[in-house]
């Protein structure tokens, strides 16, 4: 039996027994504890797999269906199942006493089990059906753990379904061109379909990605979305989630069309379908990133960030080159460590504060100190600044796309990368820093079984920061295996003939640097902590009574600067595409007069259009 | 044997030359408006008097690691900018890596004055923030144009490649447009007037300096010597050719730390938005225009 068949089956168990012993939330607990510690090791020792094909015992339309095990999915499967496995762990305290936890641990296992089953599907079919239970799971996930949380979930729902409708448009219609679902069968006959027909056929697959990985003007589902479900799903949903959308535009654009025949399609010049693509790409790394900056609850910035940073993860893959595609790649387990981490941590404040807010929160460093560190590692790596990992595939990323030859693209990247240091600073400066309030004097540490998961992205946050190699072993066989060139990797960086990035020196240095301080440091006399309240106030006495902190508007002069920018471009634009929306719903409802006669000649017309085709066809 | 007597000596040297560049600056700032101006050496004594200060004051762990952070980072950045005759780190890291690692001493001082829980540092800080936004864009703007005419990242190799071409291939002539727009940049990264809003004394008490005194100031006097030079020298060795000897140098260090200076010296302050503005306004459209010509 194939071990993708373990794989799936356990999964599968996790949901039965989840629905089983609904009743009892301790048997549920522990029980998903050991199923996804299961997932975590089988998927782990995979390894040894890879290559392996599985069919079904069945076949649809003479065609046989099943999975496969390749370096790509084998990313991506540990990813899922290690994220799944340390948000169970920080569920177990988290989830106590809170309402809807018999439905939480059965639908984090279906949703799982969906994305196992894409990532590992070999064939058109197989993929289509894992996607729409991944789907429904995630509508699922966001239907929960709070008030507003149906209605932004129902927002999805109606984006997932146009999405689904365009994939299966797809697989409809490579099925009609190649007359196969198969992966490896389509690689091979891609070559002989005309220029115009790969684009179009490209485009639906890599749009109906797009709304999964959301991706600019289909972006607006998701920080609803993840931000009023629960704090944890939050961590999950934009850690792993979203990424499936990546996963899918990795195997299309480089799996099954290949890189040679998606460069073929040039429209002016240098303007291609990669470019167009990288444009897209830049728009979402730039427009939700400012959007951050305006947002006052810790889990919708978030949730912006996990949009904007998909934008690097794609606009890596449009650079076409081998360190880009690299970069892309290793941007989702990058991007997967730090945001989980961050929102770990934003989850701890809340299990003890109750609140998200920026306004109401800071001082918190005094009371959570684990949870800090565990925000500061997030929060720098998802700035991208050394020696953290974020930083390693940014700068893949932006190398590619300054050495590529495209400037705009690469300075599109440095905003986003501004825009990031200047939100994730409030976010810090807001929860952690600043004046503790007097309601938070009692405030504690969370647990063991919360800070466990924290410790351990910690440190694959700076040790893939510091040891990049350990991720580019990997990435360098997948690249080979989609029939790219591998970059020229080592344990700490990477050494091409126009120069090499070392992080291991990079953090030697930065920890001399601080030795050498500390010992200045030391030179002077010993130092005093004081209260928050001895503090300089231009000569006015401060204590508990007083609010002496500044947080609420943080950047006001920066809000001043792009809202004309927001207001013409942003909002006019979301106001055209709802006004056209409008206006062609208006007319399709023009279809249901409500009157019995038009529904009949309807009936009738359609039912004699059929009898025309049918005698075509026989 | 040469190398580890640079990494033991560079930030000497460069703390020697920052500390009498802020003395100069002193001096000359205050023979413009008519002051004779406290001796060149002043701010040795500055620096020597807070080391020694009895009363160390702290608001919490941060605040101490911050300051480790921030002199820490700025060593760091500095041994990676290519001096005359030392550039064994530069093989390390290129002029990508320079440009985050100068973020890492700013977020330090962010985060530990976040801790002294005063919101005139705070609003510094948000001040800092919104300017980096505004400058560090045209900033790198000028470098991806210098990257792609030269197809190299490394700042060691883009001052090799100005030198071969003698006073003529120095970005500044070469590229007029990115020279220009790196250098109205460069004020603000300096935090020079018009751009001063992080300080601005009379407004928020001088920000992120509120809550330093003592061996914390001290720190702070070290970096910023040490800062100064270090971020006028990535833009002598983008633009201005490098240098190949320790005269030339350091020449080149005070010529271009005089012209900032005059400017610093008859202006006023900008407030934060109009400075952004500014920044969005002047250099980043010449940037872009100075990209356009590079790519047609």
């Amino acid at each position: 039996m194939s071990i993708v068949l373990n794989l799936l089956s356990i999964a599968l168990a996790g949901v039965v027994l989840n629905v089983l012993f609904s009743k009892s939330k301790i048997v549920q607990k522990y029980v998903s504890l050991l199923i996804f510690a299961g997932l975590t090791y089988f998927s782990f020792v995979m390894y040894s797999q890879v290559g392996e094909h599985f069919d079904f015992p069945f076949q649809i339309a003479g065609q046989s269906i099943g999975f496969t095990i390749t370096w790509l999915n084998y990313y991506f499967g540990i990813m899922i199942t290690g994220i799944t496995l340390l948000t169970v762990i920080f569920s177990l305290k988290y989830m106590e006493g809170k309402d809807g936890s018999t439905h939480y641990y059965t639908v984090l296992s279906l949703k799982t089990f969906g994305m196992l089953g894409v990532i590992f599907s070999s064939d058109l079919i197989t993929f289509f059906v894992f996607w729409e239970i991944m789907s429904w799971s995630t509508f699922g996930l966001m239907s929960t753990g709070g008030k507003d949380a149906p209605k932004s979930a129902f927002k999805y729902f109606v984006f997932a379904i146009t999405a689904s409708m365009i994939l299966m448009a797809g697989v409809v219609l490579s099925y009609s061109l190649f007359g196969s679902f198969d992966f490896a069968v389509i690689h091979d006959k891609i070559g002989s379909l005309s220029l115009p027909m790969t684009g179009f056929l490209l485009s639906i697959f890599i749009v109906s990605f797009s709304v999964e990985s959301a991706v600019f003007p289909v972006h607006s589902w998701l920080p609803d979305g993840y931000s009023n479900t629960f704090t944890t799903f939050t961590a999950y949903l934009s850690g792993i989630s979203t990424r499936i959308g990546i996963y899918g535009i990795i195997l299309f654009l480089f799996g099954i069309f290949g890189i040679q025949t998606v460069d073929k399609l040039s429209i002016i010049g240098k303007i291609n379908f990669r470019y167009v693509f990288g444009v897209f790409a830049a728009l979402t790394m730039v427009v939700p990133t400012f959007t951050a900056l305006y947002q006052h609850d810790a889990k919708k910035l978030i949730a912006w960030h996990s949009v904007g940073q998909g934008g690097y993860m794609l606009i890596g893959l449009a650079s076409g080159s081998a360190l880009g595609i690299a970069g892309g790649m290793f941007h989702v387990l990058n991007h997967m460590a730090y945001v989980v981490l961050i929102v770990f941590a934003i989850a701890a404040v809340e299990h003890r504060t109750g609140t998200t807010n920026l306004n109401k929160l800071g001082g918190l460093i005094k009371k959570m100190p684990v949870s800090y560190l565990a925000l500061l590692f997030g929060i720098i790596g998802l700035a991208g600044l050394p020696p953290m990992n974020g930083f390693v595939s940014k700068w893949f990323i932006y190398r590619a796309l300054i050495l590529g030859g495209y400037p705009f693209l690469a300075i599109a990247a440095v905003i986003g990368t501004l825009g990031t240091i200047l939100s994730v600073y409030k976010l810090i400066h807001n929860m952690f820093l600043g004046q503790l309030p007097e309601r938070y004097n009692n405030v504690k540490e969370v647990g063991f079984s919360m800070q466990l998961p924290m410790w351990i992205l910690m440190i694959v946050v700076l040790g893939l920061g510091i040891f990049p190699g350990a991720a580019m072993g990997l990435i360098a066989k997948i690249q080979v295996a989609l029939g790219l060139t591998a970059v020229p990797y080592s344990l700490h960086g990477i050494q091409t003939a126009s120069g090499q990035l070392n992080m291991l020196v990079v953090s030697a240095v930065f920890i001399g640097g601080i030795f050498v301080t500390w010992i200045i440091y030391l030179l002077g006399s010993r130092r005093k902590h004081v209260s928050q309240y001895n503090n300089y106030a231009a000569g006015n006495f401060l204590d508990k009574k007083v609010a002496y902190n500044f947080n609420y508007e943080f950047y006001a002069a920066m809000e001043h600067v792009i809202d004309p920018y927001r207001k013409k471009i942003i909002q006019r634009t979301e106001q055209g595409i709802a006004g056209l929306t409008d206006a062609v719903s208006e007319y399709i409802r023009r279809i249901y007069t409500g009157m019995i006669n038009t529904y009949g000649i309807y009936v009738i017309t359609a039912f004699i259009v059929t009898i025309i085709i049918l005698k075509e066809l026989i | 044997m040469n190398v580890v007597l640079w990494i033991i000596f560079l930030p000497i040297i460069l703390f020697v030359i920052g500390t009498f560049m802020l003395g100069y600056s002193r001096k000359f700032i205050a023979r413009i408006e008519r002051r004779y101006g406290p001796p060149i050496q002043q701010v040795f004594y500055d620096i020597f008097k807070l080391m020694n200060k009895k009363t160390n004051i702290s608001h919490g762990w941060m605040h101490d690691i911050a300051i480790l952070m921030l002199l820490g980072g700025t060593l760091l950045t500095m041994y990676f900018v290519p001096v005359p005759g030392f550039h064994f780190f530069a093989q390390y890291g290129d002029m990508l890596v320079i440009m985050y690692i100068l973020l890492i001493p700013a977020l330090g001082m962010a985060l530990g004055v976040g801790e002294t829980a005063n919101p005139n540092g705070s609003i510094g800080i948000s001040r800092a923030l919104m300017m980096l936004a505004g400058y560090d864009i045209p900033f790198v703007l000028t470098f991806i144009g210098f990257a792609m005419i030269n197809h190299t990242t490394s700042m060691y190799d883009l001052m090799l490649a100005q030198q071969a071409g003698g006073i003529a291939g120095w970005g500044l002539i070469s590229q007029p447009l990115l020279g220009i727009a790196a250098l109205i940049a460069l004020q603000g990264m300096l935090g020079e007037k018009p751009f001063e809003v992080m300080v601005a004394p009379h407004e928020i008490a001088t920000g992120p300096m509120t809550e330093m005194g003592g061996k914390y100031l001290g720190i702070m006097m070290i970096q910023h010597a040490i800062g100064i030079v270090v971020e006028l020298t990535i833009y002598i060795n983008l633009f201005l050719g490098g240098a190949v000897n320790w005269f030339e140098y350091i020449v080149k260090l005070f010529v271009l730390f005089t012209m900032l200076l005059s400017v610093n010296a008859v202006f006023g302050r900008f407030r934060t938005d109009d400075a952004v503005r500014f920044m969005w306004k002047i250099p980043l459209p010449l940037a872009i225009i100075g990209i356009l010509f590079i790519i047609f």
